[in-house]
């Protein structure tokens, strides 16, 4: 089933001179419980491919279809909606609140969305992520890959039909990094999500179902893992 | 709230002084008003105890009970549901122990300024005087023979009346013939029937004179033109207006800086999807609560303070005026916030997370 998809996507940067080609002509599909990698060198257009996907950037040309939804077209109020229903985001900076604790970092997006998961499935979440004995605690008391799986955690607590994540691993040394990315498996095929990550790191592209390489604005399918 | 309350909590000592700055700024507000409305009382309290409506004098003396003079024919010649004369004097009391400015009120006793005695007897024979109650604090005692400047006559203590004082001085009431002996000593054959106004009650007091040389005043009017009574009202509220502006830049500062501070981390609640909306409330929540704890603790402190002064102080705490002040101030503080609302409405959720 098709979550995601976006038809001739492009995004161009300044103009003239200074005009990037960040993004070119792009089609991309993504279906439910796919945990897609994108790699590519540092430049390439991963974020900006991100963050077309994620609602934060409209497209130059072309579109972008959640859920049956055109979301290129909307305005940033609807966008904004669209990111707090559909979409959890794992960045690469954390995005925790530092003046709240673990558990509040959760009742924080109580207040702003309905619909969320109930306390027996944040306990299960908790408990896959190993984070249950770090509930009370701040941000500040956490480790670099504590405080990431909270993040994970974070954006999965919304229930969102798609995760995104931009180099989730980036801080982290690798064992941190394969822990991660087997949360996020085992997250996408528990809960039913589509997860794309975005990563240099071409080490993790074994835990996907499929690897797509970015070339200097170009997206192009690298591996399939199970077909 | 959430947002706004679980930042507070865990930053306790940031919002504490922050709020202690705020109760600082709110206690001076409520202690100059305090003194504002002191001032006024020292000046006005007799005439509000006269429920008049306005005051008759001439139109030379410029609104100024102390250079109208007039006669008791022109008086009678004021037309309104009630009049009464006034003749007035300042000078000099002396017990033979304490000295004091004292404004000297001549009136009939069966007029409505006759004021109502709390201690003591009326006024009734020639030299007997019914002084204002503050003087008791001063010493002053029923049975007291006071010597005026600038005459032998004695006056005598026969009753106190309340807190009663005019343009900073406590007031004597007595009759008008006993004035104007004091007043004009040997000359008061010629000057007998001398008064300088007339105090008036009734509806449209204005129409109260023909007579082209007399002036009716309203009484807030006759109080505004008090000698020094607006000056000094319009210096203690350009005080306290001052004290709101500076209030509100603190908070704008305060404000600013913290939410700076956390512009990354607005900007990634906004990639999230919270709204700056949602945000901006949250501040403007904080603000709110920062200063409503702080004026309210700055009025229970200066209420505190106004208990233990001494009465020589002329300062009284007007609630209603209070209340309205500490309102303002919170408000003043809201707009302070107004910078940070802008600054969490601008953060570009993109940069935030980073490319
Ligand atoms: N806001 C922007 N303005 C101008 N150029 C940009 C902007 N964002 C990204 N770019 C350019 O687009 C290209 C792709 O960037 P990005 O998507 O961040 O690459 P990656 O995430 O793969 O490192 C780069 O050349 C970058 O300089
Ligand atoms: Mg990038």
């Amino acid at each position: 089933m098709t979550v995601l998809e976006l038809q001739q996507v492009t995004k161009t940067f300044g103009s003239g001179r200074t005009k990037v080609e960040a993004l070119k002509e792009t089609n991309f599909r993504a279906n439910k419980k796919e945990l897609i990698a994108i790699i590519g060198p540092s430049g390439s257009g991963k974020s900006t491919f991100l963050t077309i996907v994620g609602g934060l950037l409209s497209p130059t040309s072309g579109e972008v279809i959640l859920n049956g939804k055109t979301i290129s077209g909307m305005v940033e109020r609807e966008r904004s909606q669209v990111r707090l229903g559909e979409i959890g985001f794992v960045l690469q900076a954390s995005n925790l609140v530092p003046f709240l604790t673990v558990d509040k970092q959760m009742k924080l997006l109580d207040q702003v969305k309905k619909g969320n998961m109930d306390n027996k499935e944040l306990k299960q979440l908790y408990d896959d992520l190993g984070i249950e004995e770090l509930r009370k605690k701040y941000p500040a008391d956490l480790s670099g890959g504590e405080r990431q799986r909270v993040a994970i955690a974070k954006a999965l607590y919304t229930n969102p039909s798609i995760i995104l994540a931009d180099e989730p691993t980036a801080s982290l040394d690798s064992d941190r990094a394969y822990e991660v990315m087997e949360l996020l498996k085992h997250e996408t095929k528990s809960k039913e999500t589509t997860t794309i990550v975005v990563t240099h790191d071409i080490r993790l592209t074994e835990y996907c179902d499929k690897v797509y390489k970015m070339t200097d604005g170009i997206l192009t399918l690298e591996g399939n893992g199970d077909e | 709230m959430f947002l706004a309350w679980n930042e507070i909590i865990k930053n306790k000592l940031r919002f504490t002084l922050i709020t202690g700055v705020l109760l600082l700024v709110a206690y001076l507000v409520f202690f100059l008003s305090g003194l504002a409305t002191g001032l006024k009382n020292l000046n006005r309290e007799a005439v509000d105890n006269w429920k008049a409506d306005a005051v008759v004098l001439t139109e030379e003396s410029d609104k100024s009970l102390y250079q109208s003079s007039l006669t008791i024919d022109q008086a009678q010649e004021v037309k309104a549901d009630e009049t009464a004369i006034l003749g007035q004097m300042s000078a000099i009391a002396n017990n033979g122990d304490k000295k004091t400015n004292v404004s000297l009120f001549g009136i009939r006793s069966d007029e409505f300024l006759m004021p109502a005695i709390s201690e003591g007897d009326p006024f009734s024979a020639d030299k007997e005087v019914v002084a204002d109650a503050s003087l008791k604090e001063d010493g002053f005692k029923i049975g007291d023979e006071l010597s005026i400047s600038s005459t032998d006559i004695k006056l005598k203590i026969v009753g106190f009346m309340e807190s009663s004082r005019f343009n900073a001085s406590p007031v004597l009431y007595m009759d008008l013939d006993t004035l104007n002996r004091v007043k004009y000593g040997e000359a008061v054959e010629a000057n007998e029937d001398r008064i300088n106004a007339v105090v008036i009650r009734g509806q449209e007091p204005e129409k109260a004179v023909s007579d082209n040389s007399l002036e009716v005043i309203e009484t807030e009017t006759f109080i505004k033109n008090l000698p020094g009574y607006t000056e000094q009202n319009l210096t203690l509220t350009f005080m306290i207006y001052f004290l709101f502006i500076i209030s509100s830049v603190i908070v704008a500062i305060f404000l600013y800086v913290l939410t700076v501070q956390k512009i990354s981390m607005f900007g990634v609640m906004k990639a999230q999807g919270i709204s700056s909306f949602y945000l901006s409330r949250s501040v403007i929540a904080q603000t709110f609560l920062l200063a409503f704890v702080g004026v309210a603790f700055g009025l229970v402190l200066a209420l505190a303070t106004g208990a233990f002064l001494p009465a020589a102080v002329p300062v009284s705490f007007d609630i209603p005026t209070m209340l309205i002040y500490g309102g303002i101030l919170v408000v003043v503080a809201i707009a302070g916030a107004v910078f940070s609302v802008l600054t969490i409405v601008r953060i570009d959720p993109l940069k935030a997370i980073g490319g």
